[in-house]
């Protein structure tokens, strides 16, 4: 059994998920989703599309040289089945992670402080920008009296209908 | 009266689901990177023998767009145009492969070896220069 990576996106590729795609030369391209697919079928460069990890590394938005992220690798030699390997492995897989989780964090905090300098000096501007573009005035104070009412009588006017004698024009039959 | 067409009345109409069918497929950016682009397969590309089926008996080819054209008054002019310029320019960058996908989710290759060329690179912008002239 073999975890694959979406072409477009990288996330992981379960067995029984997702599709793929082989081109005549024998590539196999692998998408976790059809979102991913229509993605790859209009050619689109996933570099250039935010949401995906290949964006995120090439934006420098992610941790990409770690000592950490060098352990999961594709390797196309089997290994024969060890008791004690195994146990190590999966020790070793718990703490790398750990690490992992710790170097993230503190490369998240490293780039937000950095960007957040970048927000403030930002906001900052715009508001010097802002201020130069409308001016303040005095309000204006109402003098003039509120209008005089004028009583007006009404007359009834006379209306040229008929009234019904005794008859409405409703939708009863007789 | 019938209703009046409403969808398609503009010139810049593209059917983007049949131009996306696998039969329509044209060669990926890493492809032509690649492979194409490579000066022994460029000039067997550039001079290929009379082909019937394709458009201008295969005479007119452009490697990058990997299009042919039917007379060399349209190739030319086509390598002057935007659309040839613009390939030009995505095919600067290394073209995204599967390696690169798998190394962006943090799965690395056992024995690695360069994805990418740079001498790709170098030989596009040397096509450049040729175009421009």
């Amino acid at each position: 059994m073999r975890v694959e990576k979406c072409y477009f996106c990288s996330t992981n590729v379960y067995p029984g998920h997702g599709s793929a795609f082989v081109r005549n030369d024998a590539k196999v391209f692998r998408f976790c989703t059809s979102k991913c697919h229509k993605n790859f079928k209009m050619k689109r460069n996933p570099r250039k599309v935010r949401w995906t990890k290949a964006f995120r590394k090439a934006a420098g938005k992610e941790m990409t040289i770690d000592s950490t992220i060098d352990f999961e690798k594709r390797r196309n030699v089997p290994v024969r089945y060890d008791r004690e390997l195994v146990q190590t492995t999966i020790k070793a897989m718990k703490r790398i992670a750990e690490i992992k989780a710790k170097r993230e964090k503190a490369f998240f905090r490293n780039r937000m402080a950095s960007s957040r300098a970048k927000q403030i000096a930002h906001r900052k501007k715009r508001l010097e920008a802002a201020k130069g573009s409308f001016k303040l005035r005095e309000p204006v104070t109402k003098t003039a009296a509120a209008p005089e009412k004028i009583k007006v009588s009404v007359k009834s006017s006379k209306s040229a209908l008929i009234p019904g004698e005794g008859r409405s024009m409703g939708m009863d039959i007789d | 009266m019938g209703r009046l067409r409403r969808s398609r009345a503009h010139h810049a109409r593209r059917d983007v689901h049949r131009a996306s069918r696998t039969r329509a497929r044209v060669k990926d950016l890493d492809q032509i990177q690649l492979i194409d682009l490579d000066p022994k397969n460029r000039a067997a590309l550039e001079a290929q023998p009379l082909d019937y089926e394709k458009p201008g008996l295969a005479q007119h080819y452009c490697v990058e767009c990997a299009k042919y054209y039917e007379t060399d008054h349209a190739l030319n002019s086509h390598w002057r145009s935007k659309v040839h310029k613009r390939r030009l320019k995505d095919l600067k960058q290394p073209a995204y492969t599967i390696e690169e996908a798998e190394r962006a989710a943090g799965l690395g290759r056992e024995g690695k070896r360069p994805t990418t060329t740079t001498v790709v690179a170098a030989a596009v912008s040397e096509m450049e220069v040729i175009a421009d002239t």
